[in-house]
C-alpha cells in the first residue's frame, strides 16, 4: 500500500526562513534518511516545502476560485513535507514514521494513498 | 436430528447457542483468511439466515457449528467472487484468491481446529493503537467473542445505533489505513500488548459487573478464560499477561458465591470461602507465582510490580482466605490499592480503596477518604457514577448517619444498578429503616 507521511512542524520555531540551527541540522538528517528510505526501494516520491510565507491558497467559492495569501489554515504547526512510501501495511508505515526526523515538538500524519483500481 | 415438527423453536435456539459458542472463532478464522472485516461478518450474518431456514426445515445438523462455518465460509467466498467482478478486475487476479485448502472444510468443522492463533490474530487488529481506544473492546466483543451489537451497546451504557455507528467507523479505520491481520513481530508485542491488556480488561469487566455474571454475559467469561490462556501460552515471559491471566481466573473462581439464594449480590467480604471454585484459584495462584517469578528474572530486584499484577494480588489475597472465620485481608488490600494508585489513580481505584481504609482505620477515614474524592474530582460526573453512592451510602450507614445514607441508597438506586445490586442495596435500605 501507498501511505504519505505528513510532516508537521513549528516553521517559526525552527527558524525555516532564516536559516535556524535546528532547521539546518533537520535538513541534513532528511537528506540522509531520503537516501536511504530510496536505497531501500521504499520512497516514492516526497518533496521538502518553503514556508507558508510562500503560500497562496485559492478556494473554490460561489464566485469562482478566490485567492489570498497564506496557507488554507492559520495553524502553530505547518506542513513542512511529505513522503510518500510503499509498505504492505499499517505498521510498516508506522515504523517508517518512527523515524522521520522531525522537529522538537514536530509530529507527522500517515494517510493512506488513493490508489486507482488496477485495470 | 430432531423431529421437523418442532423445528422452528429448537433450531432457532440452537442456533443462538451455535452462534454464541462459534461466532468469534468462525469470525476470527474468516476475517483472517479473506483480511476483511465486513467479508466475516456479512458472511456469518447470512450462514445464520440460511441456517434458520435450513434447520427448520429438516431438523437440526449433527455438527451444527462446522454447518454454520462452512456455509460461512461459502458466503464469504461468494461476495469476495462478487465483488471482484463487480470492480471488473483482470481474471488473473481473481485467480490469485487462494483456493480453499483440500480440507479445510472437515478440519475447521471441527471446534478445536479453529487454532487459537486466529483469533489472537483478530484481537491485536481490533486492539490496534491506530484504532479509537473507545471502539477497541467494542470491537473486540463484538467480533472475538460474538456479541451481538445489542449486547455489546448494552454492557457500554451506548444506544444501539451509537454503537453501531463506532464500530462502521473502527472498521473502515482499521480497512482503509491497512491494518495488517499478522501477529505483529515479536520485537514489537510488548508494544502492543498494553492496548491489548487493556480492551481485554474492559471488555472482561463488561462480563463481570453484569448482574454477579448471572446474565448471559457469562458465557462470555469463558471466552476470557480461554483467551487469557491463549495470550499466557504466547508471550509467557511477560508478567503483566500472566497476571491478567491470574486476575480472571480468581475472578470466576468466585462466581458461584456471588449471588444468595434469593438472588441479591452477596460483597466479597461476605462470600462464603468454601462456595470458591478451589480449582480456578489454584489456577490463578500459579499465574501470579509465575508473573511474580518473570519479574524477579526479567527486570530485577528494582523492577516494581505492574498495575494489572497488584490488581491480581488483591484478588488473589480475597482468595487465600478459606473460611469465614478468618480475618477478611484488609490490611493486605488497603497496602495493594495504595500501590496501585502510583499506576492508576482514578475514581475506581479511590472507592475502592475508601472501602478498605474504613475497614482498616475506621468508618471516620473512609468517608473523609469520600468527601476528599469529590473535592478533587469532577463532582458532577461523581453525582452520576453509581458505585460511588453505594459505596458512601455504606459508610454512612455504619456511621449511624440514617438520613444521609438513605439518601444515598436512594441515590445510588436511582441509577439503574444490574438486578442483583438491586436487590442487595435496597435490603440494605430497608434494615436501614428499621434501624430508625
Amino acid at each position: 500500500m501507498q501511505y504519505a507521511l505528513l510532516l508537521y512542524d513549528d516553521e517559526n520555531a525552527m527558524g525555516k526562513d532564516n536559516g535556524g540551527s535546528i532547521y539546518q541540522e533537520l535538513v541534513k538528517q532528511h537528506r540522509a534518511f531520503s537516501m536511504e528510505l530510496r536505497a531501500s526501494g521504499v520512497q516514492v516520491g516526497g518533496a521538502g516545502l518553503r514556508s507558508t510565507t510562500s503560500a497562496t491558497t485559492l478556494q473554490n467559492t460561489s464566485n469562482g476560485r478566490t485567492m489570498h495569501d497564506g496557507p488554507f489554515a492559520e495553524s502553530k504547526e505547518q506542513l513542512g513535507g511529505f513522503y510518500l512510501i510503499e509498505v504492505p501495511d499499517l505498521d510498516a508505515a508506522i515504523a517508517v514514521a518512527r523515524r522521520v526526523p522531525l522537529s522538537p515538538g514536530g509530529s507527522v500524519e500517515i494517510r493512506t494513498v488513493i490508489t486507482p483500481p488496477k485495470s | 436430528m430432531r423431529l421437523p415438527e418442532d423445528g422452528a423453536a429448537d433450531a432457532r435456539v440452537e442456533l443462538a447457542r451455535v452462534f454464541r459458542a462459534a461466532g468469534g472463532r468462525i469470525i476470527a478464522a474468516l476475517s483472517a483468511r479473506h483480511r476483511d472485516l465486513d467479508v466475516a461478518e456479512d458472511a456469518l450474518a447470512e450462514a445464520c439466515a440460511r441456517a434458520l431456514e435450513v434447520w427448520q426445515r429438516d431438523g437440526v445438523p449433527a455438527a451444527p457449528d462446522g454447518w454454520l462455518y462452512r456455509t460461512a465460509q461459502r458466503c464469504a467466498l461468494d461476495s469476495v467472487r462478487r465483488r471482484q467482478v463487480r470492480e471488473r478486475l483482470a481474471p488473473a487476479l481473481a485467480a490469485e484468491l487462494p483456493p480453499p485448502p483440500p480440507n479445510a472444510e472437515e478440519r475447521m468443522a471441527d471446534d478445536a481446529a479453529l487454532i487459537p492463533e486466529e483469533r489472537l490474530r483478530l484481537i491485536f487488529v481490533c486492539c490496534h493503537p491506530a484504532v479509537a481506544p473507545d471502539a477497541r473492546a467494542a470491537l473486540t466483543l463484538r467480533l472475538v467473542c460474538g456479541l451481538s451489537t445489542a449486547e455489546v451497546a448494552r454492557a457500554f451504557l451506548l444506544t444501539e445505533p451509537t454503537l453501531a455507528q463506532r464500530l462502521v467507523r473502527a472498521k473502515r479505520k482499521i480497512a482503509d489505513s491497512g491494518i495488517p491481520f499478522d501477529l505483529p513481530a515479536p520485537s514489537a508485542w510488548p508494544e502492543r500488548l498494553d492496548a491489548v491488556l487493556s480492551t481485554l480488561e474492559v471488555a472482561y469487566a463488561k462480563s463481570h459487573e453484569d448482574a454477579a455474571g448471572a446474565g448471559q454475559h457469562a458465557g462470555y467469561a469463558t471466552e476470557m478464560l480461554e483467551l487469557t490462556r491463549v495470550l499466557a501460552d504466547l508471550l509467557p515471559d511477560e508478567p503483566e499477561v500472566l497476571a491478567f491471566a491470574a486476575l480472571v481466573r480468581y475472578a470466576e473462581a468466585r462466581r458461584p458465591a456471588r449471588l444468595d439464594a434469593g438472588g441479591a449480590m452477596v460483597p466479597l467480604s461476605d462470600q462464603d470461602p468454601a462456595r470458591w471454585d478451589r480449582a480456578s484459584i489454584a489456577a490463578g495462584d500459579a499465574f501470579l507465582h509465575a508473573a511474580a517469578r518473570r519479574r524477579a528474572t526479567f527486570r530485577g530486584a528494582a523492577g516494581a510490580p505492574g498495575p494489572r499484577t497488584l490488581q491480581a494480588a488483591i484478588h488473589g489475597a480475597w482468595c487465600a482466605r478459606r473460611n469465614l472465620a478468618e480475618p477478611p485481608p484488609w490490611p493486605t488490600v488497603l497496602g495493594l490499592y495504595d500501590a496501585l494508585l502510583v499506576h492508576r489513580d482514578d475514581v475506581v481505584v479511590r472507592l475502592n480503596r475508601a472501602v478498605a481504609l474504613a475497614e482498616v482505620e475506621g468508618v471516620v477515614a473512609g468517608l473523609a477518604e469520600l468527601d476528599a474524592l469529590v473535592d478533587a474530582r469532577d463532582g458532577a460526573a461523581l453525582a452520576q457514577f453509581a458505585p460511588y453512592h453505594a459505596v458512601r451510602a455504606d459508610l454512612l450507614r455504619r456511621a449511624g448517619r440514617v438520613a444521609e445514607a438513605r439518601a444515598a441508597y436512594d441515590a445510588t438506586l436511582a441509577l439503574d444498578p444490574a438486578p442483583a445490586e438491586r436487590k442487595w442495596l435496597e435490603r440494605r435500605r430497608a434494615s436501614l429503616e428499621s434501624d430508625a
